[in-house]
């Protein structure tokens, strides 16, 4: 049986290998097949400067720096998690990540849980560059702990609290589905971040077995819910 | 005389910072007093001791107990006591007109040393807007330097340093001043103590606490009682012979000054399992969490402690009312209407949570043993008397004899144990809002209720409750005369967890006849948070009681569960009101039996006699 660990590890290294020759342009023309070799190397490069860049944004997410995963985005980005649409680094991103994301532990890498690793017809690792090098798109899969505090007033809830707990966590998995543009000084910023998440299970670390869970998709905006998103998807 | 005061009621005097500072003037200079001889290892010797991320002390001991100390290039003259176990020397001095002292044990055998150093008036704020408030001046606070005696030798590259070596551990203490106590280290960061001297009905009460290895035989310990005296208690423990050495420092009920070094003998009364991974071996303390916590970890003093009357909204006895009139709800469905209303489809769970709601996740389902059955129960010593007509499975009607009248109401059943009947409802129409969760054994027509109550003499919003034994009269089923379900003290000393879901789990600690405790488990199974409360024990059957408690000063809800430790299984009832009105509710647990602890020789009336 193929590991987690060996099946992300899989992933990785399809993507970093094999990523460049099969990168595509927006017109659909292979970067490979482009005539000119310098527009082909400055393709290459942008799209190297996205990977690191979503390497810094998973990275800073796993490490809980939400007011760093809140600075790769554009002024006016979207973010679109679990049937929400968070509207705005300043409001709504800044709203997902530094309050929901961060009450609800949510956000750190997970090795996926056992039986639920994304299948070979899902594992997109591709970032598709513009010929004028201003836009991208990209997909790269995703394996987090998602989670939401207690909503209970118990005196068990409270104590957890206190111990940094609290929280009802579980295991996601899916794609980042990501459009990038450059800001005025020419740095890549996020301009809109879609969860598809595919899979969802009841598993931590430690557990020997998952089972799959449903998750309710948001009903309410902000601020009837004060961690809600700006719009229902 | 002992306390008879109920848990968590004390209304402490608030000591000011000028009150506590002439009392400690009284003793800065004498030190602490002792009931054992004082040891005389220091007498005439200096010391430095340096510590990891803390001062560095020089110590000048004199012959007549007198002490000079040098901090960071400030000296100063003070008394000091001192008692020696094995290889570790204690002693404990204060610092004049400074309000803290430090409590050191230094090894003389390996020259580690561990340092408390100790406070009062801190002045500490705790919790958040808009529920921040200011720690008691009368409170001791401490913080806790690992560190070594300097010899001129290279510093020793492993120090004392916290451990789970006591989590689970059980001990029953005397010391020579009269004072015992049965200790129950239930958590890495609590003690769950009765001091059977001090109160009259041997409550149990949570505190804070530290645990250091010294070696494998040594534990250097402390408690302080946060929301019950603010008194400090530490002490060094030898686990071969058993015995202690500490001290005990702060304001008692009485506002005394209690500053004195003791000894003690004792036994070990049970070890119960602690379910981290065999690696985990507790270094790392519960003020530390991995996650953003109140208590920043790095704050001096820092340390859980769960405070839950400092933010429990205060109601009177007409605002609850006012609050169970407006809406009374059992198991969901609204009550006041006596045609019964279809529940209503359960509350969506907001977005972002997970399906279905794992409040009640591991609960034993309802029952039908009741439907279509007519019966009375009939309670002793002109307790109440009630007529049942049960028409469904969530249904049933009933009458009470002081009122003759009919109603219908929303109920929930459960088969505890085999033909053995567990149900509540609501009881209609009752100011302050009341219920009854019954007991009915079809065997032998034994019923014991507990009859509850919204409001208590300190609280509208916390809840009342009390058992009362009877019979049932119905067809078929020949009830005692004299035989009743009993209050028991059985269960004193188990340990059970209960998980209530894949998410909620606590280990109950029924540590004397009438109190209990609960912990939580970290996220790596650790035991920690704790709190507790009063509580009784029913006998129904062998392997089969009612446990019910109020978490008194604390939230005031009510939790009254069957348990049956054959199944390792509970199911029962919550209880509870606020502002949002008055609630009966379902709840229930896997068990797991985590040990015993064989203390209820300690309890009793005709231990008292």
């Amino acid at each position: 049986m193929t590991t987690p660990n060996s099946r992300r590890s899989f992933i990785r290294k399809l993507g970093a290998g094999a990523s460049a020759a099969v990168a595509a342009v927006a017109s659909g023309k292979p970067v490979s097949a482009m005539a000119d070799p310098a527009q082909r190397a400055a393709m290459l490069e942008e799209e190297l400067k996205l990977r690191s860049l979503h390497q810094r944004f998973e990275q800073a997410l796993d490490k809980g720096l939400h007011d760093e995963v809140i600075g790769m985005f554009a002024d006016d980005a979207r973010v679109v998690f679990n049937g929400g649409i968070f509207i705005g680094r300043e409001h709504g991103v800044s709203r997902l990540y530094r309050d929901r994301f961060a009450a609800g532990k949510t956000g750190g890498r997970m090795e996926a849980a056992p039986g639920f690793e994304l299948g070979a017809d899902q594992q997109r690792d591709r970032v598709e560059v513009s010929p004028d090098c201003k836009t991208a798109q990209a997909e790269f899969p995703y394996s987090i702990q998602v989670g939401v505090p207690f909503e209970t007033e118990s005196s068990l809830a409270a104590m957890a609290r206190l111990h940094g707990e609290g929280v009802r966590t579980w295991w996601e998995g899916g794609l980042y589905r990501l459009n990038y543009r450059r800001d005025a000084a020419g740095n890549w910023q996020i301009s809109r971040l879609e969860y598809d998440t595919l899979s969802r299970a009841d598993w931590r670390t430690g557990k020997r077995y998952a089972q799959p869970i449903e998750v309710v998709r948001f009903t309410a905006g902000y601020p009837q819910d004060v961690h809600g998103p700006d719009a229902l998807a | 005389m002992a306390m008879r005061i109920p848990m968590h009621r004390f209304a402490y005097t608030k000591l000011t910072r000028d009150q506590i500072g002439t009392r400690l003037k009284a003793v800065e200079g004498t030190g602490p007093k002792s009931a054992s001889a004082f040891s005389n290892v220091l007498g005439g010797k200096s010391l430095k001791i340096v510590t990891r991320d803390g001062p560095t002390l020089e110590y000048r001991f004199a012959a007549n107990r007198k002490l000079t100390l040098t901090e960071g290039g400030r000296q100063s003259t003070a008394g000091y006591g001192e008692l020696t176990l094995n290889d570790i020397v204690f002693f404990s001095h204060l610092i004049p007109g400074e309000q803290k002292g430090y409590n050191i044990y230094v090894d003389q055998k390996t020259n580690l040393a561990t340092v408390f150093e100790v406070w009062l008036s801190s002045g500490i704020r705790q919790g958040r807007a808009p529920n921040e408030y200011t720690l008691d001046d009368r409170e001791v606070q401490r913080q806790i330097y690992f560190g070594y005696v300097d010899t001129g030798k290279p510093a020793p590259a492993k120090l004392h340093d916290y451990t789970n070596r006591m989590t689970g551990k059980g001990i029953h203490w005397k010391q020579d001043n009269g004072i015992e106590t049965v200790e129950l280290y239930e958590s890495i960061a609590n003690t769950y103590f009765v001091e059977l001297t001090r109160h009259a009905d041997d409550l149990g009460f949570v505190s804070t606490s530290d645990y250091v290895l010294a070696d494998d035989r040594t534990i250097i310990y402390n408690r302080t009682e946060c929301e019950f005296s603010g008194i400090h208690t530490t002490f060094v423990c030898d686990l071969y012979g058993v015995k202690q050495a500490g001290a005990r420092f702060g304001f008692n009920e009485k506002d005394e000054l209690e500053y004195y070094l003791f000894r003690g003998d004792g036994n070990v009364v049970g070890q119960i399992a602690y379910l981290e991974n065999f690696d985990d071996h507790g270094v790392r303390p519960m003020f530390a969490p991995a996650a953003p916590a109140p208590v920043a970890s790095a704050a001096k003093g820092a340390r859980y402690s769960y405070r839950p009357v400092r933010t429990f909204t205060h109601m009177t006895d007409e605002e609850m009312q006012k609050a169970a009139d407006a809406r009374t709800a059992a198991f969901g469905v609204p009550v006041g209407t006596s045609n019964g209303p279809a529940a209503p489809a359960p509350a969506a769970a907001p977005g972002g949570a997970p399906l279905p709601p794992q409040s009640t996740g591991n609960n034993l389902p309802f029952s039908d043993i009741l439907v279509g059955r007519n019966f009375t129960l009939r309670y002793d010593h002109g307790g109440p008397v009630r007529d049942y007509r049960v028409k469904s499975k969530t249904r049933l009607e009933y009458r009470d004899h002081r009122d003759n009248k009919w109603r219908e109401t929303e109920y929930r059943a459960y088969e505890g144990d085999d033909n053995l009947a567990w149900f509540a409802h609501i009881l209609e129409d009752t100011s302050p809002r009341a219920c009854t969760m019954v007991a009915l054994d079809l065997t032998n027509g034994l019923v014991t209720s507990i009859e509850s109550h919204m409001g208590t003499p300190w609280y509208g919003n916390e809840t009342t409750y009390r058992p009362v034994f009877g019979v049932c009269e119905m067809e078929g089923l020949a009830a005692p005369m004299y035989v009743r379900h009993e209050l028991t003290d059985e269960l004193v000393g188990h340990c059970f967890s209960w998980s209530y879901s894949d998410q909620t789990t606590s280990m109950h600690v029924y540590g004397s006849p009438h109190s209990m405790s609960w912990v939580i488990f970290t996220g790596a199974q650790q035991m920690g948070a704790a709190w507790c409360s009063p509580c009784i024990f029913v006998k129904l059957r062998p392997g089969v009681y009612i446990f019910c408690q109020n978490e008194e000063a604390c939230n005031g809800n009510q939790m009254t569960e069957l348990l049956n430790t054959k199944a390792s299984h509970d199911c029962g009832f919550t209880f509870n009101g606020s502002a949002r009105g008055c609630n009966l509710g379902v709840t229930g647990a896997i068990g797991r039996h985590i040990g015993h602890f064989d203390i209820n020789r300690f309890y009793g009336p005709m231990r008292r006699a």
